[in-house]
């Protein structure tokens, strides 16, 4: 019986291959540290094991839904569309370090070492089927994150950013431990399935006692992905960290965090209780507040960067709301926004990043005519903030319209008009950075560097499925919609 | 409930309302290493009321990362004192609006 770990170990194999490449690279980091030239084997090495775990994880895909390691970890369908998200995500941040002025030179390898550590923790995190595993892949991803944004060294914003979002997270996290305990001392397991099937047999005052319980275990998950009233940290440490890290916070994290929401709302909550119109007024209320609040500030900032953090805010706002139905419609939903957020976030800020090593800072006034000096990255960001806005024929439209579909389909009509509000807010601010780059004229004309062939050619690659998955997009909903979750 | 559960809770808020309300960063990290025993204390306390050990697991895991949680922070409080050189947090306000 003992040796069914052993057994399990063929579907961790992308697990697996992310510990030996981290440590891998960690070999290579001490041993190739004082030859510069050596810097792009670790990049090549990094880029292999992570295309390596991408197939393994569509290996992954064709078997069948399983729970491995005693049943404290599933992998179905639905985790392993998300691992895959997630290692794209990865993928592009790491090439963005390696582009980007705003990571010291010495610490490009270290920035990759600490996203594979983050990427694992994200892993963990979508395929926890019980409080442990769930607990520990927060934790691996937060207190990675905190070194990473704070990679900055010599920067006291970086500084600052790292210690708020590690005392935020040592909070939350404690207040997520306190709803756990009593959870487990009302329902007396730790495993998600069995705790489902105990709420049922409740009495009155044990309900009494679960309600808050669930409400303190949402604020660790609810920290993780930003959603308002825990987004405090997410503004501050999103600008003081360096635009990579930015850009690496911005998917990763924040799709781990929504996934381990999914799985927890569909084990839990698929049968009716009064927990779950608890649970059901709960998310409707944070998906409204979350988008209205990350809109609506979003709204006055100056700092590109710094408004990217608070739309990603709204986004997630956006994703939550696709949880409020509870039904494989509102997931299948969700996974799609999550793949098409994915690629709208990776062009924004890469094109961010870019104008920001060249001016030094990413103030609205850097954009003033792009489009005239580099016409693709003018129309390429143009239509990722049309499609963040979520006009068709674009892919951020298909997403938006999945979410407002399924909570319409559900009879959810204000939570749905409040979509559909937020998203003219929205409209505001992105089309800011579309109107100062196509009508006002350009400040200078010098010459940026970061924009050279193969980056254009990159960024454009990464804008392709925006423009793609706006009018084909049945392949990509059909991988959604398989995206089952198994409940054992 | 016992005695314990009132210590327990009374450990937790404690480290709440401190990490929430003092002013530099070594007592909030204590406090949350409070916050962190308290819960610690209430989870023995559940295995023992309910008769399983899963929780009693969690305790150990809880406290191997408080461990490296606050390995973390002190070292991010010593990277910000090296050049603000202070510890209280009204000093350390950068990022602004």
């Amino acid at each position: 019986m003992y040796l069914n770990y052993l057994a399990n170990v063929g579907r961790y194999i992308p697990e697996l291959l992310l510990v030996v490449l981290m440590i891998g690279i960690i070999i290579l980091e001490t041993t190739y540290a004082e030859d510069e030239k050596n810097k792009k084997y670790v990049f090549i090495l990094t880029c292999v094991g992570l295309v390596a775990t991408f197939a393994s994880l569509v290996a992954n895909m064709s078997g069948k839904a399983e729970a491995i390691f005693s049943n404290s970890m599933i992998i179905d369908p639905f985790s392993t569309v998300m691992k895959m998200v997630m290692v794209l995500g990865t993928l592009g941040a790491v090439y963005l370090s390696t582009i980007s002025k705003d990571i010291y030179e010495s610490l490009k390898t270290e920035f990759i070492i600490m996203a594979i550590g983050v990427l694992i923790g994200g892993m963990i995190l979508a395929s926890a089927n019980n409080m442990l595993m769930l607990y520990l892949g927060i934790e691996t991803l937060s207190i990675i994150s905190y070194v990473m944004a704070s990679l900055k060294k010599n920067d006291e914003r970086s500084s600052e950013a790292g210690l708020k979002y590690a005392l935020f997270g040592g909070v939350s996290s404690g207040i997520m431990l306190f709803g756990m305990s009593h959870m487990f001392g009302v329902l007396g397991t730790i495993q998600f399935s069995g705790m489902a099937a105990n709420i049922a047999k409740l009495d009155h005052t044990q309900m009494l006692i679960m309600m808050p319980s669930f409400v303190l275990f949402f604020a660790g998950i609810g920290y993780k992905i930003a959603a308002v009233p825990f987004h405090m940290w997410s503004p501050d440490v999103y600008e003081g960290s360096p635009t990579p890290v930015t850009t690496f916070f911005a998917i990763v994290p924040k799709l781990a965090g929504i996934s381990a929401l999914i799985r927890v709302t569909m084990i839990f909550f698929l049968t009716p209780s009064a927990l779950r119109v608890g649970w059901v007024g709960l998310m409707m209320i944070m998906a409204a507040l979350t988008m209205t609040v990350g809109n609506v500030t979003a709204i006055g900032q100056k700092s590109v960067k710094r408004m990217l953090a608070y739309s990603s805010i709204s986004h997630a706002g956006i994703m939550i709301a696709g949880l409020v139905m509870i039904n494989d419609i509102g997931v299948r939903a969700v996974v799609f926004y999550g793949i098409t957020y994915l690629f709208m976030t990776l062009v924004a800020f890469y094109v961010t990043s870019i104008v920001q090593d060249k001016y030094g800072n990413d103030h609205f006034e850097r954009f003033q005519g792009l489009i005239y000096r580099y016409p693709f990255m003018g129309i390429v960001m143009s239509v990722v903030m049309f499609s963040l806005t979520g006009l068709p024929p674009l892919a951020g439209f298909v997403a938006k319209f999945n979410i407002l579909n399924a909570l319409i389909n559900s009879k959810y009509y204000s939570l749905a008009i409040i979509l559909a509000l937020n998203s003219v807010i929205s409209a505001f601010y992105y089309l800011k950075i579309v109107r100062l780059m196509t009508l006002k004229t350009q400040e200078s004309n010098e010459e940026i560097e970061g924009f050279g062939f193969l980056n254009q050619v990159i960024i454009i690659v990464m804008t392709a499925p925006v423009l793609i998955l706006g009018i084909f997009w049945d392949s990509i909903m059909g991988l959604a919609e398989g995206a089952k979750i198994f409940i054992k | 409930m016992s005695i314990y559960y009132y210590l327990s809770a009374f450990l937790f808020c404690l480290g709440l309302l401190g990490s929430i309300f003092k002013k530099d960063l070594i007592s909030i990290l204590l406090c949350l290493e409070l916050m962190m025993s308290g819960v610690a204390v209430l989870f023995v306390l559940f295995s023992k009321s309910t008769g399983f050990l899963d929780s009693q697991l969690m305790v150990i895991f809880m406290m191997i990362i408080s461990a490296c949680e606050v390995a973390i922070g002190l070292s991010l409080i010593i990277a910000l004192y090296r050049k603000k050189q202070t510890i209280y947090t009204d000093d350390i306000k950068i990022i602004t609006e």
